[in-house]
C-alpha cells in the first residue's frame, strides 16, 4: 500500500475537484446577482434623474419618451418622440441602436398601466434598462410629447474575473490541512481530510453565498465519512484496476454527461417552476397537478392531458398494428420462392424509409389538403365526394396514420424477412409430410420463429411511433382544433407556440419521459416473455 | 419457402396485390417528382403522376432564390446542413470509437449500466431535451449558431455510434489482439494499430448514417434556426409550404435535390441498418 500522505492527498484531490466546481458555480450566481443589482440601481438612478428634468448620468443612455402618435408620412406607424440629449428627434431603426428599446420599453410601461419596472436586457450583454414616469415635465417638453417616460440603458456591463490567486491559495490551504492530518495518523487524518475540504468553503463564505458554503461542508463531512470505512481506497483500486477501460469510455462519458444528463436535469426541475415573460418562479408541483388533473377542462377537450394520452395511445396502437400487419403479411408472400422479382419487390418497398420523413410527411399533406389535393381528386374520379380530411378528428387522425403506415411498414417487413430466412426449410417439409395444414405451419413453425425477431423490433417501433413528431405536426398540424396532438406534439406546443408556458412543457416532458420508462421496463417484458413461451 | 407450385389463380392474385401497392409505394415519391418538373405552384391539378408539360423553371428558381441579403438561400442551407451534418459526425464518431471498443473488449463493473443508459438515450426522444437544450443555447448565446445545433445533433449521434460500433467491435476476432498481447502490445497500440483499421468499414457505415440523420433532422433546426442565415435544408424546404405561402413547385424541386443523395446512400447501407437496429434492442 502507498503513502499515508500520497493516499491523503488522493483523496483530498477527489473532493476539492467537486468543492471548486461548486465555488465556481456559486461565485458565478454571485458575480451575477452583484452585477445586476449593480447596473440595475444605475439605470433606476439614470431614469429618476430624467424625470426629474436632471442631466443624466455619464456613461448612460437616458432620454425622456413621448407618447405613442401616429406618424405623418404612414399614418399606420405610431412614432414616438425622445428627447436624446437636449434635442428632440423621432425614435427610428435609422437612429440611435437604442431606439428599439426606447420604443419597446415605452410601449411596455404603458400596457402595463404605467407600471415602473427595472431590470437587466434579456440579450446576454449585461446592459440594465429602467423606465420611470416623468409625470412633471417642463412646460416645453410636455407640448412636445405629452406626459413623458423617463428611460435608461446603461452601458454593458463587464463581470469580475474568476479570482484565481484566491483559489490556488485556499487549494494551498486546504492540501497542507489534509497532508498535515495524514502525518499526525488515525483520526486526525480524517479530520485533516474534513479541514482541508472545509477550507475550500472560505471564498464561498466571503461571496456570502450560503447554499455553496453548506455543500462544501457537507461534502468535506461526507469524504471524512467515506475515509473512515476505507470506501475511498476501494475506489481507487476499482479504478486502478480498471483505469483501461475507463480511459476509454471517458470521452463518450463526459460528451454524455454534458449533453444529455445536464440538460436532463435541468429539464427535470425546469418542471417544478413557471416561466411568464422571461420570469421564473418556483411553483412546486403545481404544473403536474395541472396537467394530471386536466386542468378543469372537460375530457374530450384537447386540452386536457387524459385526451390527449388517449390519442397518442390509440395512435401507437393502430400505426404498430398496420406496421407489423403489412410488413409480415409482404414478408410472407416476398419469400415464396415461386414468386419472381423478389429482390426488385422488396427494393420498392424499402423506398419510403429511404425518403426523408419530414418530406414524406409534406407530401402527404399536400396530397390531402383541399378540394386539388391528389386524394381528393383521386376520389373524385372514382365518383365519390370531396373529405375535408383536416375538417374533423377521425378524417385527420386516419391522414396521420395513412402517412405513417405508409412510411413505417418496410421496417416491419425487412425484420420479418430476415427472421423467415433463418427457418430451416426441413421443418417445413417434415410438417407437409406429416399432413399439416396450411394455417398450422404458420401458427406452429413460421409464427414461433418470427417472435423473437419481432418482438424487440414491435417494442422499438411502438416507442418510435409514441415518439414520431414530423408526421403529426406536419400533415395534421394537430387539427381540428389541437385534437390530434399526441404528447410530444403537444409538450412542444406548450414551449413553442403558447406563449413559452415552459414550466408546463417541461413537466409534460417528464412525464412522457416516465411513461416511455415504464413502457421500456414493464411493456417490452410482455413482449418479450411471449418470445420465451 | 415450398418449392410446390401454388394454383394458377392464387399466383395471379398475389402478383396483383403486390403491384397494386407498389403503386401505393410509389405513387407520392412519382407525385413530388411530377410537381418538380410541372410548371405551377399548385400542389397537384390532377392526380395523374405524370406531368402534362415539362420545364426545370422550379430548380432554377431554387438554386437562383436569393435571401433578403441577396445571398443565395438553397445553397447557403446547403453549406449550413453539410457543416452541420459533417461535425455531427465526426464528433460522434470519434468520440464513441474509444467507448465501444471498452464496452466491447472490457469487462467492468457497471458496463451493463453504461450499454442500458446509451441505449435508452437512444430510444428517448430528442424532443424532450429540446426545451432544456433550448433554454442552456438561449443563455449561452448559442441559438442561431451551428455549435448549438451540432451539440444538440451529438445527443443523439453518440449512443447511436455507441451501439453499432459496438455491434461491429463485437463481430471482430479476439485472436489478434491476443497475439498483439503476448507480443507486449499495450491496450492503446492494439486500439490504433489493430482494431480500429479492422474496423473500418463498421466505422464508414456508422459515419454515413449519422450523417444522414443529421441530415434528415428537421424540428430541433426549426427550433433552434429562427434566422434565416441559419436555415439548414429541412428548414429551408418546409418554409416553401407553409400556411402563409405555399409553392409546392418550389418544394417539390428542394425535396427531390435534398433526399436524392440520402436515399441513394440508404439504399446502399440498408442492409448494415437493419443488423444495428435490432441487434442494439435484442441485446438490450
Amino acid at each position: 500500500m502507498s503513502h499515508p500522505v500520497v493516499r491523503q492527498l488522493r483523496d483530498f484531490a477527489l473532493g476539492s475537484i467537486v468543492a471548486i466546481l461548486i465555488a465556481t458555480v456559486a461565485f458565478v450566481a454571485v458575480r451575477n446577482r452583484e452585477l445586476a443589482a449593480k447596473q440595475i440601481e444605475l439605470a433606476t438612478r439614470a431614469a429618476e434623474a430624467i424625470a426629474l428634468g436632471r442631466p443624466t448620468l455619464p456613461a448612460v443612455h437616458a432620454g425622456l419618451v413621448g407618447e405613442a402618435a401616429p406618424s405623418p408620412k404612414h399614418p399606420y406607424l405610431r412614432q414616438r418622440q425622445v428627447l436624446d440629449g437636449d434635442r428632440w428627434r423621432p425614435l427610428a431603426a435609422s437612429g440611435s441602436p437604442d431606439d428599439k428599446l426606447f420604443y419597446d420599453a415605452a410601449s411596455r410601461f404603458e400596457r402595463q398601466g404605467r407600471a415602473e419596472f427595472a431590470e437587466l436586457i434579456k440579450d446576454g450583454s449585461g446592459r440594465a434598462i429602467a423606465v420611470r414616469d416623468a409625470q412633471n415635465p417642463r412646460a416645453t417638453d410636455r407640448q412636445r410629447a405629452g406626459s413623458g417616460i423617463a428611460i435608461a440603458v446603461t452601458p454593458p456591463a463587464h463581470p469580475a474575473p474568476y479570482p484565481w490567486l484566491v483559489m490556488i491559495g485556499v487549494l494551498g490551504l486546504g492540501a497542507a490541512l489534509a497532508a498535515a492530518g495524514a502525518l499526525v495518523g488515525g483520526r486526525a487524518a480524517r479530520a485533516g481530510t474534513f479541514a482541508g475540504i472545509a477550507a475550500l468553503a472560505i471564498p464561498c463564505v466571503l461571496w456570502s453565498a450560503p447554499i455553496g458554503s453548506t455543500a462544501i461542508v457537507l461534502l468535506a463531512a461526507a469524504l471524512a465519512l467515506a475515509q473512515g470505512v476505507r470506501l475511498t481506497d476501494r475506489l481507487a483500486r476499482g479504478v486502478s484496476r480498471h483505469r483501461g477501460a475507463l480511459g476509454f469510455l471517458a470521452p463518450a462519458a463526459v460528451s454524455m454527461l454534458v449533453l444529455v444528463l445536464v440538460p436532463f436535469a435541468i429539464g427535470l426541475v425546469l418542471g417544478f417552476y413557471d416561466h411568464h415573460q422571461g420570469q421564473w418562479t418556483f411553483v412546486g408541483l403545481d404544473n403536474f397537478g395541472e396537467i394530471l388533473s386536466g386542468g378543469g377542462r372537460p375530457l374530450d377537450d384537447p386540452l386536457n392531458f387524459w385526451f390527449i394520452l388517449g390519442v397518442t395511445v390509440l395512435w401507437t396502437i393502430a400505426n404498430v398494428v398496420l406496421h407489423v400487419t403489412i410488413g409480415v403479411a409482404l414478408a410472407l408472400v416476398l419469400s415464396r420462392t415461386w414468386l419472381r422479382g423478389r429482390g426488385a419487390f422488396r427494393m420498392l418497398f424499402i423506398l419510403p424509409w429511404a425518403v426523408p420523413n419530414y418530406i414524406t410527411a409534406l407530401i402527404w399533406k399536400g396530397m390531402f389538403t383541399g378540394e386539388y389535393g391528389a386524394i381528393n381528386s383521386m376520389l373524385d374520379y372514382a365518383g365519390l365526394g370531396d373529405v375535408s380530411w383536416f375538417g374533423s378528428w377521425a378524417t385527420a387522425f386516419s391522414a396521420n396514420v395513412i402517412t405513417n403506415t405508409w412510411l413505417g411498414f418496410p421496417f416491419m417487413m425487412v425484420v420479418a424477412l430476415g427472421a423467415l430466412e433463418t427457418i430451416p426449410k426441413e421443418l417445413y417439409e417434415a410438417a407437409s409430410v406429416d399432413g399439416a395444414s396450411a394455417w398450422q405451419r404458420f401458427r406452429h413453425i413460421t409464427l414461433p420463429h418470427l417472435r423473437p425477431a419481432l418482438g424487440p423490433a414491435v417494442a422499438l417501433g411502438s416507442i418510435w411511433t409514441f415518439n414520431m413528431f414530423n408526421v403529426i405536426y406536419l400533415v395534421s398540424a394537430g387539427q381540428p382544433g389541437g385534437s390530434t396532438n399526441t404528447l410530444v406534439v403537444d409538450a412542444y406546443r406548450w414551449a413553442f407556440e403558447r406563449g413559452e408556458r415552459y414550466g408546463m412543457a417541461a413537466a409534460y416532458a417528464t412525464i412522457i419521459f416516465f411513461i416511455l420508462l415504464l413502457w421500456t421496463v414493464f411493456g417490452t417484458r410482455i413482449i418479450r416473455t411471449k418470445d420465451d413461451s | 419457402m415450398r418449392a410446390r407450385r401454388p394454383h394458377l389463380a392464387w399466383v395471379i392474385l398475389t402478383y396483383l396485390a403486390l403491384i397494386l401497392l407498389v403503386a401505393a409505394v410509389l405513387y407520392p415519391v412519382l407525385l413530388v417528382c411530377k410537381k418538380a418538373f410541372e410548371p405551377g405552384r399548385q400542389f397537384a391539378l390532377s392526380a395523374s403522376p405524370i406531368p402534362s408539360e415539362v420545364t426545370t423553371q422550379h430548380f432554377q428558381d431554387l438554386f437562383t432564390e436569393q435571401g433578403s441579403n441577396g445571398e443565395l438561400m438553397f445553397l447557403r442551407a446547403a453549406v449550413n446542413s453539410i457543416v452541420v451534418a459533417l461535425l455531427t459526425t465526426v464528433v460522434g464518431v470519434f468520440v464513441s470509437c474509444t467507448a465501444a471498443y471498452a464496452l466491447s473488449r472490457f469487462r467492468f463493473p457497471g458496463r451493463k449500466t453504461g450499454l442500458t443508459m446509451f441505449l435508452v438515450v437512444q430510444m428517448f426522444p430528442a424532443t424532450l431535451l429540446l426545451l432544456p437544450l433550448y433554454v442552456i443555447l438561449n443563455k449561452l448565446g448559442l441559438l442561431n449558431s451551428i455549435l448549438g445545433l451540432v451539440l444538440v445533433y451529438s445527443t443523439t449521434s453518440i449512443p447511436f455510434c455507441v451501439w453499432t460500433l459496438k455491434g461491429y467491435f463485437d463481430s471482430l476476432p479476439r485472436e489478434l489482439e491476443e497475439a498483439a498481447r503476448i507480443d507486449g502490445a499495450s491496450q492503446w497500440m492494439i486500439f490504433r494499430k489493430i482494431m480500429l483499421p479492422l474496423a473500418r468499414p463498421g466505422i464508414a457505415v456508422t459515419a454515413l448514417f449519422s450523417f444522414m440523420t443529421a441530415w434528415n433532422e428537421f424540428i430541433m433546426a426549426s427550433t433552434f434556426m429562427t434566422d434565416q442565415s441559419g436555415y439548414t435544408l429541412p428548414v429551408l424546404i418546409q418554409s416553401t409550404v407553409t400556411e402563409f405561402s405555399a409553392d409546392w413547385g418550389l418544394f417539390a424541386a428542394g425535396a427531390v435535390v435534398t433526399s436524392l443523395p440520402v436515399m441513394i446512400a440508404f439504399y446502399v447501407l440498408q442492409r448494415y441498418l437493419v443488423g444495428g437496429l435490432t441487434a442494439g434492442a435484442v441485446k438490450g
